[in-house]
């Protein structure tokens, strides 16, 4: 029993980072429809960008957060206004490949500056053991768990109460209208776009605080963002935080109680089935076939 | 463009034919053999994206498949090389079949995330099944043919060039018999337009099904090939970086034509073995072709050729044409 909830405690700590990675992806995905497989590159980003400041430059972990949050968000909206915005509008196989084509320059080119090595993220709190009953926490996992909340109520507020927001939900809507009525599409999409890179690339950062940042582990991080929004239901804001949780649990129990060894299998299992069997994911906006 | 096509290709296979007669250097003829898989790969792969027109990310499926089929066929049961490579084709092919039924139900992203799914569930479970494939250790010996126990190393590498040429001629003339029957001209017409073709009568499901399975058994004999000539089997035959050459190949080529895979298959692997040294400066450059021939050659080399011939062909008619206008617009 001890054991359950441990890893019930174990699987809603990576679920939180899952969901806020697939928060990111389910605006650029579920939203602009573009199949984004550079999202895992942009979490890895996020991370090797959080190591260089904290680390390197020796900059405070908050300080550095926001650093990586600006930074992030000029390069996502660079990357749409110099890529997608050419293959916009022509369906989803060239920003497939586009995408692909990206996510290899940035392992790759990452590799070739940092290297294989794991790099560790000084964190913002020690690393002190907390006990509540018999779960075994950090105090560095419940900050983290804690920033991702608060990351993903500040994107919730953004999309739901600013002009931004507002000009964001117009647009996909419908951007034929939102274009009549005055709206700027084409910073909508660069916004939107830099929105979503920088939520994967803050999960990063702070999953990168709690174990270490791998470069070249940005191909897995995308499939599960992937999971996690076709689980949820494609541009779903509840969906993405459900599914990020319900992957980590998943992912966690399977792991105690079966084989750690196949802990990856699961999510492609349950995207298996979810598209077989609800098609639309568990909180879809839109009413739409696979 | 059938007998443009089908001339090109006769030409290519004899060059391919005489290239070893001409050729005594084992390197060369290794880059030779690589070219031929990878041409098949990349010809599979051309079925699905180029007709069915649906992009699989999870083709690297039948290639594991294969290989593994062939090497356990060899290992275990101790069958003879022209015994385990057709078989290795018609397992992938079943295999092909089952994952089909379900994955081409879907259309678009979900097609592409599917299918990578189901080859990252293929690549665990050959990584964590010990009792059967060995797991992260790989299936190390596959049996090599019994007539090259004593032949020479380069008599071997000429044996198995010849292997894949036959392969890569098996696998072209199919796909070429394919895209020109019925069959594939109903496939084109499901890509164009798939609200028309069922108007008419065209079932997508029933024409995406045999271009994937066909697919499948292509990759799967490929596979069964790369067991033997390589003797080693791991779960990397699963992985993205066979994928990401394949879509290279494809793309750069020109999707929908039969030669086009074979261009870039051939441009792809002379590149990589050129590029050896630099290990991940070659993947970072990979990443900008991709991105540039998206952005500036979305239909590949073919494509842009095609494209040139057709203007070529259209400017002098349409420089008639606005002669003969002339008169008319004048009075």
């Amino acid at each position: 029993m001890d054991m359950l909830l441990q890893f019930v405690a174990n699987g809603l700590v990576s679920g939180s980072f899952y969901a806020l990675s697939a928060l990111g992806l389910t605006l650029i995905f579920g939203l602009m429809r573009v199949v984004n497989f550079a999202h895992g590159e942009f979490y890895m980003l996020g991370g090797v960008l959080g190591w260089f400041v904290t680390t390197y430059l020796g900059l405070n972990f908050f300080v550095g957060l926001v650093v990586v949050v600006v930074a992030m968000a000029a390069f996502g909206w660079l990357v749409d206004r110099f890529l997608i915005e050419r293959v916009r509008d022509q369906g989803e196989e060239p920003s497939i490949l586009l995408t692909i084509g990206l996510s290899i320059f940035l392992t790759n080119s990452a590799l070739l500056v940092v290297g294989t090595a794991p790099l560790n993220i000084a964190g913002a709190v020690p690393n002190a053991p907390v006990f509540l009953g018999p779960v075994v926490l950090t105090q560095m996992r419940l900050f983290a768990v804690a920033a991702c909340a608060v990351l993903i109520l500040a994107a919730y507020l953004l999309i739901r109460h600013t002009r931004l927001g507002r000009a964001m939900r117009a647009t996909f809507q419908d951007p034929m209208a939102a274009r009549l009525a005055g709206i700027k599409t084409a910073y909508v999409y660069a916004s939107t776009f830099a929105l979503g890179t920088v939520l994967a690339a803050s999960s990063g950062m702070l999953l990168g605080s709690i174990y270490s940042v791998q470069v070249s582990g940005g191909g897995l991080i995308s499939l599960k963002a992937f999971v996690v929004v076709i689980l949820g239901g494609m541009g779903s804001f509840a969906g993405a935080i459900v599914g990020g949780l319900i992957l980590g649990l998943a992912e966690a129990l399977w792991g105690g109680y079966v084989s750690s060894g196949t802990v990856d299998v699961i999510g492609f299992l349950i995207v298996i089935l979810t598209l077989i069997f609800k098609p639309y994911g568990l909180f879809s906006t839109q009413v739409e076939r696979a | 463009m059938m007998i443009l096509e089908r001339n090109t290709l006769l030409i290519m296979a004899v060059l391919a034919a005489l290239f070893p007669l001409l050729v005594g250097n084992q390197y060369a003829l290794h880059i030779g053999i690589m070219v031929l898989f990878y041409a098949v790969l990349a010809t599979s792969l051309n079925l699905i994206v180029g007709y069915v027109g649906e992009f699989s990310l999870g083709h690297t499926a039948f290639l594991g498949l294969g290989a593994y089929a062939a090497a356990l066929l060899s290992l275990r049961m101790g069958l003879p090389i022209w015994a385990t490579i057709p078989l290795a084709g018609v397992i992938s092919a079943l295999f092909g079949a089952a994952i089909g039924a379900i994955t081409l139900r879907l259309r678009g992203p979900y097609f592409v995330i599917i299918t990578l799914a189901f080859a990252e569930v293929l690549r665990i479970i050959a990584n964590n099944w010990m009792g059967l494939t060995n797991g992260p250790m790989g299936l190390s010996g596959v049996v090599q043919p019994a007539l090259l126990a004593d032949a020479s190393p380069l008599a071997a590498k000429r044996f198995y060039f010849y292997l894949a040429l036959a392969i890569a001629v098996v696998a072209l003339y199919l796909a070429y018999r394919f895209v020109y029957s019925n069959n594939g001209r109903a496939a084109v017409t499901v890509r164009e337009n798939r609200y028309v073709a069922q108007s008419v009568g065209i079932q997508p499901f029933a024409y995406a099904m045999r271009a994937f399975v066909l697919g499948a058994f292509l990759a799967g004999l490929a596979g069964g090939f790369y067991a033997h000539y390589i003797t080693f089997v791991g779960a990397n035959v699963f992985g993205f970086a066979f994928m990401v050459s394949m879509i290279i190949m494809v793309l750069i080529g020109g999707k929908g034509t039969l030669v086009g895979p074979l261009v870039g298959a051939l441009l792809i692997t002379v590149l990589n073995e050129y590029l050896r040294e630099f290990q991940e400066l070659r993947m970072s450059l990979f990443g900008l072709i991709v991105i540039g021939v998206v952005l500036f050659l979305p239909n590949g080399l073919m494509g842009f050729l095609n494209l040139r011939r057709e203007r070529r062909r259209a400017t002098p008619a349409a420089a008639a044409e606005s002669h003969a206008e002339a008169p008319g617009g004048s009075a």
